[in-house]
């Protein structure tokens, strides 16, 4: 999703309601739609920056305050910022509104990240033993990663994992586990040779007041060129962001709820295409 | 099967659809005998709900035979005639156990989108868009119910299909609404909205100590089913000034508790300039929800007094008298209902001739007259409070 769709998502209604004119089309002036962009876009920037406190943070903040000044002066931004984009070469990741840290800061080359780091934690009313010894069974992933189609444990420390992707890809690799501390802490890592490197780790820590245990998972991809949140997403349907959340969030309702709330499979009426009815008035 | 159907802004339609059949294995089919009208479906028929699809089974408020049972339901059998109640707990997550059955971790298949907008998900509802897990709804001939254990309830004995339904949603709001303001013996208690949830709220509030429950709405009606089933004192807002009336009635304080039975679409509790006001603005989608009953608790409520809301809102309000709140030193609570929690209470109370829910039902109509109820229940129309469908 590149910055221009990004920021149409964000002022879609207002947009729409102010005249609808589409933030590819821009004069000297920029649009209003631009404009609302730039400032609300800046104004989330300079949030995020201020957020993460450390120089990266700084940087984005300041991008944000200039975005949201150009935005007030009605300077056209849209069409420079994709200009340098095409001049990098690269958009930036998928995900929207939760990627705009990471997103952005792929703006500035020097921030270019390598690997990519993606971390998610939720809090699970559970033991952190029971979830332990969920989790090092690695034959159980498939559960709760979309993506997965099995985990085959070949020995104490190495596993082959098989995984597949949109329109039927298929990709397996073999992990083997780095570290483990019984109760706390499991990470493991791709072996030489796979094609999409990656370590993970998941760590299992007591919450306070008898309020379950915080599981922390961290993804690590190691692909060259910086790209590793879009080939993965590619790979795989959804953002390293998505997948990471989304497996919790799956192992969250398993272990407490013990199943994973769906809808598929329950009846609706006619999606869109008018069908005919029994009695309407 | 048939099915109430969203298919736009205000356009529902009955359709044939497939019977719904087990997935989960806490689920159960539920047959339904009767479906009520809630005031808050008017809100995702009106578009202020934006993840409605068109297909959407609505519904929420449903008493029913279970028919199946998936292999891990304990407590049900088929053939138990139930009620389910509307907002979805798993049974399990700490909300869930600490009797919060509206913040369910667990029970919203779709969180990402309360998860972005409120910054957590929460819980699914049944027929209440996909913001709220996308669940089919109740107005059809059956229901799937997930976690049943924790959702579905038997009606006891000597409590008629009439009386139970009410106990899915608008009895356990009213009565949660009730007990958020933590009345006291003593306390005077101001209800703003006479529909299902606001009748419910009144008696709960005068099963809980209250000395006196005024009722405030605009319609008749309601106004004497408030005073005449639930012994409120009626106030009709189009023709006495709320605030006056309020304070002349408490001796100058204003009421103990405000509780708000209306919600996002506060219709013409103003006519004037501030109703039209933020009309506009939701028109415009610069401004959500409508806030004039908030404006109006805020102002009358007593010093240090509590609000409790649960007419639904949905988004953004805008100028909240957040110097009149903060100087006043009021306490807000406000939720989705924790039904779970209330069902056996509320039962109790029924068998014991202590609360009457069955005088919500005014209209009883088949499923293929649901598009013609709605229009009814939204106009207000025949002195409507519910209507309830029986497929």
């Amino acid at each position: 999703m590149s910055l221009d769709s990004f920021a149409g998502r964000v002022v879609d209604a207002p947009g729409r309601l102010l005249g609808g004119r589409s933030d590819d089309e821009h004069g000297e002036m920029a649009g209003t739609v631009e404009r609302w962009a730039a400032m609300l876009g800046g104004t989330a920037l300079g949030v995020a920056g201020l957020r993460r406190g450390d120089w990266a943070g700084m940087a984005l903040a300041a991008v944000g305050g200039g975005l949201f000044l150009a935005g007030a002066a009605g300077m056209p931004v849209a069409a420079p910022v994709r200009e340098r984009l095409r001049d990098l070469g690269e958009g930036l990741g998928e995900g929207g509104l939760d990627r705009i840290g990471g997103g952005v800061a792929g703006l500035i080359p020097s921030a270019r990240r390598e690997p990519t780091t993606t971390q998610s934690v939720v809090t699970i009313a559970a033991q952190p033993e029971r979830l332990f010894r969920f989790w090092r069974n690695f034959g159980n992933l498939p559960k709760i990663m979309d993506h997965l189609e099995a985990v085959e444990i070949e020995s104490e420390k190495r596993s082959h994992w098989k995984a597949k992707g949109p329109g039927g890809v298929r990709l397996d690799w073999f992990s083997e586990i780095e570290q483990e501390r019984e109760n706390e802490l499991i990470s493991w890592h791709t072996v030489e040779g796979s094609q999409l490197p990656h370590k993970g780790q998941v760590m299992f820590k007591p919450a306070p007041g008898n309020r379950g245990t915080e599981v922390r998972l961290t993804m690590a991809y190691h692909l060259p060129g910086g790209q590793s949140g879009r080939a993965v997403a590619k790979m795989f349907g959804a953002t390293p962001e998505q997948q990471v959340r989304e497996a919790l969030r799956r192992m969250k309702q398993l272990m407490e709820a013990g199943e994973i709330a769906t809808i598929d499979g329950q009846p609706s009426g006619s999606r869109g295409a008018y069908r005919p009815v029994i009695g309407e008035k | 099967m048939k099915a109430l159907c969203y298919n736009g802004v205000n356009d529902l339609r009955v359709e044939r659809v497939p019977d719904p059949k087990l997935i989960g294995p806490h689920d159960v089919i539920v047959r339904v005998i009767l479906s009520s009208v809630c005031g808050s479906d008017l809100h995702l028929l009106d578009g202020y709900v934006p993840t409605m699809m068109p297909g959407d089974i609505i519904g929420h408020e449903f008493l029913g035979e279970i028919v199946e049972k998936g292999p891990e339901v304990r407590n049900l059998n088929r053939g138990d005639r139930v009620i389910t109640v509307s907002i979805i707990g798993c049974g399990k997550c700490q909300y869930c156990q600490n009797e919060e059955y509206s913040f369910c971790d667990n029970s919203n298949p779709h969180p990402q989108f309360t998860e972005k907008t409120y910054g957590h998900a929460c819980a699914g509802i049944f027929g209440y868009s996909h913001a709220f897990g996308g669940y089919a709804g109740s107005h059809a001939e059956y229901i799937r119910v997930p976690f049943a254990d924790t959702n579905c309830f038997r009606v006891p004995e000597g409590v008629t299909d009439e009386q139970a339904v009410f106990v899915s949603d608008a009895a356990p709001t009213g009565y949660m609404g009730a007990e958020m303001g933590n009345i006291k013996p003593g306390d005077v208690v101001a209800v703003w909205g006479c529909g299902g949830v606001g009748q419910m709220a009144i008696r709960a509030a005068y099963l809980m100590g209250a000395e006196q429950v005024i009722a405030i709405d605009r319609y008749p009606d309601r106004l004497k089913a408030a005073q005449l089933k639930a012994g409120a004192e009626p106030l009709d807002y189009t023709r006495v000034d709320i605030y006056d009336a309020l304070q002349a009635m408490t001796g100058g304080r204003g009421p103990d508790v405000c509780i708000d039975a209306v919600g996002m679409e506060a219709d013409g509790f103003d006519t004037g300039a501030e109703y039209w006001y933020d009309r506009t603005k939701q028109a415009l989608r610069l401004e959500s929800d409508r806030p004039k009953v908030l404006r109006q608790m805020i102002e009358c409520c007593r010093k240090g007094g509590t609000l409790s809301i649960v007419g639904v809102y949905g988004g953004l309000i805008d100028k909240f008298p957040m110097g009149a709140a903060m100087n006043k030193g009021l306490t807000f609570r406000m939720g989705q209902q924790h039904g779970q929690r209330y069902v056996k209470r509320l039962f109790d109370h029924i068998q014991r001739g202590e609360l009457d829910t069955s005088y919500l039902l005014t209209h009883k109509w088949s499923l293929d007259d649901a598009p013609e109820g709605y229009r009814m229940f939204k106009e207000k129309n025949d002195n409507c409070m519910r209507v309830v469908f029986a497929p």
